[in-house]
């Protein structure tokens, strides 16, 4: 009996053991997560992701800073006041990073190995943006090193590139992404719905490519006629009409919704719009725009069909755009080239109008309320100075919620800013997330204690 | 006198002449008291090694000389010598008294004399177990065993309890005690769902509960009345047998059976009625009214604090048709329109009163050879919180059978059927606490209706919310509850089968296949207009768990000589567990009040799978001499499913050696010193990593900003995935092994005064290295952690047990038992440098509980107040030297000091006194808890002193002079201060504050300064120590001769009270709370809803 059970035991631990590999590999394989995803279902998660960081956190930051939003109450309110820490930008920093970056960066891996070149193409652009709206947030980030946890020998502890090196590598992406998009083998797999913003047009991409290029120009150009020309250059092989604006559309889903749409939902009454300074601004100037922009009956609290609280339909709503760059934009930025580059400014005053007209068209205002605007407000001075002063005023109106207003207003103290609090002046860059200093030490660029909204300005800022 | 000698020699002769002559067949059977038989009880024959055990009834046989002297004994009775004769004899023996041999069940419910274990434990019987009518089994563990610490997360019924045994070992897997019920490992996990924070937030041992609904963890639901008792087996030495599951102790539960032997039938029933009532609440001020400034402002403003007018300014208009409040608008008292004056709405009249009714029944029958018991319980439970409710029915059946000798069966199955209507608590706009404690004292969350479910409280004609906040802000606690139902609904099936096959004297099989399979099925809606989800949701969340459980053990047993035997166990266990979680959410709903996940517009489906296997083998030796050395050594050896393949293996070594030194022949029998042992133990043990940890997935993309709802894919019909933004193990050659502990342990148990005094003393030390948790990582790897092998836990401790019966008289009995214990654990080191880790909280370095590198496990750390020493929150504060500054002359606001470490969650000890008088048939119980020492977050004091309703706020407008030293921070955020002239900065701080500097509370303070919510998180730290009057009861047993002639075998009845009373410096809720529910990160308190103290009255009856 006993070595029968013995046997049996034997012949058990053998079987057990034979099988050992099955046995036990198998069943820690995870039944509901895939192991490889193809080109799309990236590029799609990409798009959102920066749709959502740059119309959310990365939005809301700028506005609270350029006084585009008041901060009314609660974290809102904080920040306004820029109190704020480290900790403050540990939900920016991940999206960021995790959402937008990591995503991006194997979207840009798996098509350049599978030869999709309109996807190798595109995430390069992508990369490009987010990258220049990173680095006029925050000066030094990591990149080269960055997004590379996963990988075998990828850093743990990714260091920080130079901001002004970190411009020639944005160049660099664009100039590459264009290669892929002009190549005439697009690859097996084009996009098509999965791409939000240009549903897989390539000449356009290739636009937007230009359009980030000449925004890195214009970031350069102050007193610097040849930066000036280079930018006018990209806007040239740049946006020809509103319909090529580079912007992610939202959705009339709760759960793909606009995020400024979702911000006054979740968090009614932290911020209002119509007793900011820049709503004061809109009024100094009777801007049409004003009710375009705002719910004033509705501000803080209030809700209307599509939208709540103070920010109408035009940003506000559940389908609202994120803005990245537009048309509008690149006609300001043309119009500032034109003062810096070739110190024309009646030339340059016909840009400026029709950078004005082209944003009001946007936005639905009337033709004749855009005329009794522009002549009132579409004289340029005789000074560069002073010109680019009142362009970067209009500019920084027909940017609004979108945080090259910041920048904007950082690159030539136009529209004037009074400073919420203390005697720092207005803040003049994101700070370094806490998380970075708890797990990334030795590479933050800056000391904790000197990481300020203030200092260290990025590169351009002068 | 010399004759008696003579026939007594002439008899002792002609015995021993008998003796000589013949080997004759003994029979018999050994049987307790009552005349049940008792199994595996040792017959020896005196002077030799030869012997038998008994079977399960209690039979034997066994060849000998008759006449010889047979040894009977049997663990936990007193032994017994007889003469062997050929008569079918019946030995019964008797209950030993003193305890000394009491039997415990040990690993792999194998019962040891509790004087043989190198190893300490501790055992809660049955009686002890039904105390507070809770019918919560680990709840009623509370205080009543030395270094088990048990938390229960709130009031709530269906609340969830924590567990833990000494310290934690592990960083992020689980640190509670296995629970095994008869043999068989039960799950005791968390499977709740917060829709607010987008995932399944607890299924594992890192849950994160911040909001959402009361969690339950599934360890309550056991029925306390269907257990015999519950053994804590607290040290790897005493669970190694175990292996991975039971590293953190184990809680050996043994089920009431019937006892075959014994013929006949017999029914027990208890039935309680408990009422509970609110215990601590926070403080709330009723002087000021909503607004700001000191100003009133209405509901319809949606002003969220309470900073307003003083209440006695103001004056209702009387209008009746204001939908804020009944008795119309709030005006100044000087305004035309005014009519009667403002009072003060009590907003906790929200409270009600809970009523529990527990109520069992239980029918056990014998036989000879088998028997059998059947048990039903029910429990009605309706919370203080309205409309809350937990309603729970158990069904166990177990039976065994002796079908031969040699063989006998055995086997028990549990039903269990629950559902739960739960509330929304903590970091919520749903939750209740949260509504409620912010609602101004000028507001009538209830509108003036009396019943919670009338919608005239929380609804507005047009179908809006109505709050205090216009219909913004928090949800009114009365929509909370009535419009955002949680339903959790459980059935579940846990039990074994069990044979034995005694193929020898000296070789026995067993075989045991247990299981436990549930299916939890939770709903969680949201109204329309509810603020969480302003277009209402459906959230329907399936979870099966199913896990089966295989032992097969060979059992041999030798008397090696005389005095020396000698028990080995071989066997091997597999272990599967396979649970699969659906998820359905439906956004946007249709209509109103129709909560049903075909009114949503928009749904989507998920699910979770995880599979688990382990396999081992393991042998156990125990060998005893003489009764007084007893060593015990362990092995097992067993893989995982989770780790990698060349990775996988544990191997758990185990040896534990006991001294009875009251058995040397010049300590026995000592008057005073009744009983002596000395142990020591030493045990590895491990943990293996989380289902999944080794690979980096891609999954549904769905984006969070901490502000907003946020974005899930699928997007307008196209899919989204992301690679994994959580963990990843992939790559930098990080190959998974094994997470170790060693454990040493050691103690002596002493008997005093023939055992009226038991002292049980047990030091212990472990240290866990390789520990198995995600590091984070900084999020420009793209990844936000990876799981790692890194960092080491040590931890220290005693534990102490004092058992004294002070007074024993045939009518009045007092005992009083004392169980003190102290754990003081270290975090040796954590990933290559890193020195802190975020166990739970809110994240950012803010309100979080941490293992930091070279402190506690479970401290608090968040951001401070400036203080003259930045790094160091001892020294004074800082005391703003800047003139012009709001908060000239007061401490520095926004909380702009370093991030550190600012609290401390560990009790520096925990203790408990249990008293039970019992004089006739009356009988007087008592137990009182201590926690001393051990921090609290209170950030819901935090959070309502910056809204102005904490009741410190009403000290507003009144003048302070604050301690510390004067400064401030210069632009790169070192401490310096103004020279004399009030321009010039010096480094470091200055001068104390002088006492000219005299501020004012003011709005500015307590939004800024003197809170967590907008200052620093240090001010609300709260020694959350309480010494607590756990329970006082008054039975009456109706008198022996009574019962016996209205044919009862008990009659009972008991009064009780628990929770009587707490004094505590904590001002929150009950300081025994805990955000997070039964997770790793205990110490944080955010709106957490309240616990109770409750009354009650028992009947026991038996017949």
């Amino acid at each position: 009996m006993k070595y029968k059970i013995l046997l049996i035991g034997i012949a058990a631990t053998v079987i057990f053991q034979s099988c050992k590999k099955t046995f036990f590999t198998d069943i820690n394989q995870n039944p509901n997560v895939v192991s490889s995803v193809t080109p799309p279902l990236l590029l799609s998660t990409t798009e959102a992701a920066l749709g959502y960081t740059l119309g959310g956190d990365f939005s809301r930051f700028s506005s609270y800073f350029d006084q585009q939003v008041f901060g009314k109450s609660q974290q809102s309110q904080t920040i306004y006041q820029y109190g704020v820490n480290a900790g403050t930008f540990d939900n920016l920093w991940p999206d960021l990073y995790t959402s937008v970056i990591e995503n991006n960066a194997t979207l840009m891996q798996i098509s350049d190995n599978g030869k999709y070149n309109i996807y190798s193409g595109i995430s390069r652009i992508l990369m490009a943006y987010t990258l220049q709206v990173a680095v006029d947030q925050f000066g030094k980030i990591p990149y080269s090193e960055a997004a590379k946890g996963n990988l075998a020998g990828g850093s743990l502890t990714p260091k920080y590139d130079d901001d002004k090196a970190l411009y020639d590598t944005i160049t660099g992406l664009i100039d590459k992404g264009i290669v892929f998009l002009n190549n005439t083998d697009a690859g097996a797999i084009t996009p098509g719905g999965d791409d939000v913003i240009y549903g897989g047009n390539a000449a356009l991409w290739i636009k937007f490519g230009h359009a980030i290029k000449a925004r890195l120009y214009i970031h350069q150009s102050k007193g610097n006629s040849t930066m000036a020309n280079n930018a006018l250059t990209e806007i040239a092989a740049s946006f020809t009409g509103t319909s090529d604006n580079a912007q992610y559309t939202w959705f009339s889903s709760e759960t793909a919704a606009n995020p400024w749409y979702q911000f006054n939902r979740d968090r009614p009454g932290y911020v209002t719009f119509t007793n900011s300074p820049f709503s004061d601004l809109l009024t100094s100037l009777a801007d049409p725009r004003y009710n375009i922009f705002f719910d004033k009956a509705n501000d803080g609290l209030g809700q209307n069909k599509n939208h709540y609280g103070g920010l109408a339909e035009y940003y506000g709503a559940i389908d609202a755009p994120t803005e990245f760059i537009t048309y509008d934009e690149l006609l300001f930025m043309k119009a500032e080239a034109t003062v810096t580059g070739k110190n024309d400014i009646p030339s340059a005053q016909t840009i400026y109008q029709n950078a004005i007209r082209t944003n009001m068209q946007k936005l639905g205002v009337s033709s004749t309320d855009i005329s009794t605007y522009i002549s009132a407000n579409g004289t340029l001075p005789a000074t560069n100075a002073a010109a680019i002063s009142k362009i970067a005023s209009q500019e920084f109106i027909a940017l609004f919620l979108n945080p090259e207003a910041w920048t904007t207003w950082r690159r030539t103290n136009s529209p004037s800013l009074t400073p919420v609090s203390g005697t720092n002046g207005v803040p003049r860059r994101l700070e370094y997330p806490q998380s970075e200093y708890s797990y990334n030490t030795a590479n933050v660029p800056v000391p904790a204690n000197n990481n300020t909204l203030f200092t260290p300005k990025i590169f351009w800022d002068n | 006198m010399k004759r008696l000698y003579g026939l007594l020699s002439a008899l002792f002769i002609f015995s021993a002449q008998l003796t000589w002559a013949q080997n004759i067949d003994v029979r018999g059977r050994i049987t307790d008291a009552n005349g049940a038989g008792i199994p595996d009880a040792s017959v020896s024959i005196k002077g030799t090694k030869n012997g038998t055990k008994t079977a399960v009834d209690g039979s034997f046989k066994l060849n000998a000389r008759s006449g010889v002297t047979l040894i009977i004994s049997a663990i936990g009775f007193s032994s017994k010598e007889v003469i062997a004769s050929s008569d079918n004899i019946t030995i019964s023996l008797a209950l030993d008294a003193q305890g000394l041999n009491e039997v415990v069940v040990t690993a792999l419910g194998i019962k040891r004399e509790k004087r043989s274990l190198g190893y300490s434990t501790q055992t809660v019987g049955n009686d002890a177990l039904n105390k507070s009518g809770s019918g919560n089994p680990l709840s009623e563990l509370n205080g009543k065993v030395s270094g088990l610490t048990v938390i229960n997360s709130s009031g709530d019924p269906g609340g969830s309890t924590y567990i833990r045994l000494r310290g934690a070992t592990s960083i992020t897997g689980n640190n509670q005690p296995l629970m095994v019920v008869d043999g068989v490992p039960i799950d005791n996990t968390v499977n709740n769902y917060d829709p607010t924070s987008n995932g399944f937030q607890s299924s594992g041992a890192n849950a994160d509960l911040l909001g959402g609904a009361q969690p339950t963890n599934r360890g309550v639901d056991i029925n306390p009345d269907d257990i015999e008792s519950v053994t804590v087996l607290k040290g790897p030495a005493a669970t190694a047998l175990y292996g991975i599951q039971a590293s953190s102790g184990a809680l050996i539960i043994t089920t009431k059976k019937g006892k075959m032997g014994k013929r006949g039938t017999a029914v027990a029933f208890n039935s309680s009625v408990t009422i509970d009532k609110v215990s601590h609440l926070p403080g709330l001020q009723n002087t000021y009214s909503q607004g700001s400034g000191g100003t009133y402002q209405a509901p319809e403003t949606g002003s969220s604090t309470s900073w307003g007018a003083r209440i006695d300014t103001l004056a209702w208009d009387g209008s009746n048709a204001y939908a804020f409040d009944k008795n119309g608008h709030i005006v100044n008292k000087s305004n035309p329109s005014a009519k009667t004056p403002v009072t003060a709405y009590d907003r906790y009249k929200f409270f009600q009163t809970g009523v529990t009714y527990n109520n069992n029944v239980s029918l056990t029958g014998n036989t000879e050879k088998s028997s059998y018991r059947i048990g039903l319980g029910n429990i009605y439970q309706t919370g203080i919180i309205p409309l809350s409710k937990y309603v729970k029915t158990t069904f166990s059946l177990n039976g065994q059978s002796a079908i031969s000798d040699k063989f006998s069966i055995s086997g028990g199955v549990t039903y269990i059927n629950s559902t739960n209507d739960k509330t929304q608590q903590g970091s919520n706009l749903s939750g209740v606490m949260l509504g409620l404690t912010r609602t101004p004292p000028t507001f009538d969350n209830s509108n003036g209706v009396s019943k919670a479910s009338d919608p005239a409280s929380y609804l507005l004609a047009n179908g809006n919310q109505r709050n205090y906040r216009g219909g913004g802000g928090y949800d009114n606690p009365y929509w909370s509850v009535n419009k955002e139902p949680f339903n959790s609904k459980l059935d579940r099936i846990f039990g074994y089968g069990q044979a034995n096959y005694q193929l020898f004297d000296w070789i026995g099989f067993t075989y045991r296949l247990g299981g436990d399979v549930y299916f939890q099925g939770d709903k969680n809606a949201y109204d329309i207009n509810s603020r969480a989800f302003a277009s209402g949701a459906v959230y329907l969340t399936d979870y099966v768990n199913r896990q089966f459980n295989s032992d097969f053990t060979i059992n041999l047993k030798k008397q090696l000589t005389s005095k020396l035997s000698a028990a080995l166990i071989l066997g091997h266990n597999y272990f599967v567990l396979n649970q699969s979680n659906r998820f359905s959410s439906g956004t946007t709903l249709a209509l109103p009040n129709f909560l049903d996940i075909s009114n949503a517009s928009s749904i989507i489906s998920s699910e979770t799978e995880v599979r688990k296997r382990t396999m081992a083998f393991y042998g156990s030796l125990d060998l005893s001499y003489n009764s007084m050395l007893y060593l015990t050594i362990s092995g097992r050896r067993e893989e995982t499913s989770t780790l990698p393949v060349s990775n996988n293996v544990f191997y758990y070594p185990s040896a534990s050696l006991g001294w009875v030194f009251t058995e040397l022949p010049r300590l026995k029998n000592n008057s005073i010193l009744s009983f002596g042992k000395v142990r020591a133990s030493v045990a590895g043990t491990g943990k293996d990593a989380a289902p999944y940890s080794i690979t980096t997935p891609y999954s549904t993309a769905t984006f969070l900003d901490g502000f907003t709802g946020g974005i899930t894919f699928p997007i307008n019909g196209v899919p989204g995935y992301q690679i994994s933004s959580g963990i990843t193990t992939i790559g930098g050659g990080q190959v998974l092994k094994p997470e170790h502990t060693y454990s040493y342990e050691g103690g002596a148990d002493l008997g005093f005064l023939k055992n009226r005094i038991n002292l049980s003393v047990t030091a212990y030390y472990s240290k866990t290295t390789d520990d198995i948790y995600p590091i984070s990582l900084p999020y420009s790897t793209g990844f936000a952690g990876k799981v790692v092998n890194a960092g080491s836990i040590q931890n220290k401790g005693l534990e102490i047990t004092l058992n004294t019966t002070p007074v024993k008289t045939k009518d009045l009995q007092w005992d009083v038992n004392f169980n003190w214990s102290r754990n003081v654990s270290k975090v040796l080191s954590l990933y290559n440098g890193q020195n802190r880790f975020l166990i739970a909280g809110f994240g950012g370095g803010e309100a979080e509980i941490d293992a930091v590198v070279g402190q506690p496990y479970g401290v608090i750390y968040g951001n401070t107040t400036p203080h003259s020493d930045l790094n160091n929150i001892k020294s004074p504060l800082l005391i703003d030297d800047v003139k012009g500054d709001p908060n000239y002359g007061q401490p520095l606001a926004f909380g702009v000091g370093p991030n550190l470490v600012i609290g401390n969650t560990n009790p520096k000890w925990i203790g408990s006194v249990i008293s039970t008088l019992t004089w006739k048939e009356f009988t007087v119980g008592a137990q009182i808890d201590v926690k001393h020492g051990g921090d609290m977050w209170n950030g819901t004091r935090g959070a309502l002193a910056n809204k102005g309703t904490a009741i410190e706020t009403a000290n507003r407008g009144s003048n302070v002079v604050f301690n510390g030293l004067l400064g401030h921070l210069n632009n790169n955020g070192d401490v310096v201060h103004y020279d004399a002239d009030g321009t010039t900065e010096i480094a470091g701080p200055g001068l104390a504050n002088d006492p000219k500097n005299i501020t004012t509370y003011s709005q500015y303070y307590w939004q800024n300064i003197g809170s967590s919510f907008g200052g620093g998180q240090d001010f609300d730290i709260q020694d959350a120590g309480f010494t607590r009057i756990r329970q006082v009861s008054l039975t009456y047993q109706l008198p022996k001769v009574l019962i016996q002639k209205i044919h009862f075998t008990n009659l009972s009845l008991t009064i009780f009270a628990n929770n009587l009373h707490v004094w505590t410096k904590y001002d929150g809720v009950d300081p025994e709370t805990s955000l997070t529910g039964p997770a790793n990160a205990q110490g944080l308190d955010y709106f957490n809803n309240p616990g109770t103290k409750s009354y009650g009255v028992r009947l026991n009856l038996g017949f």
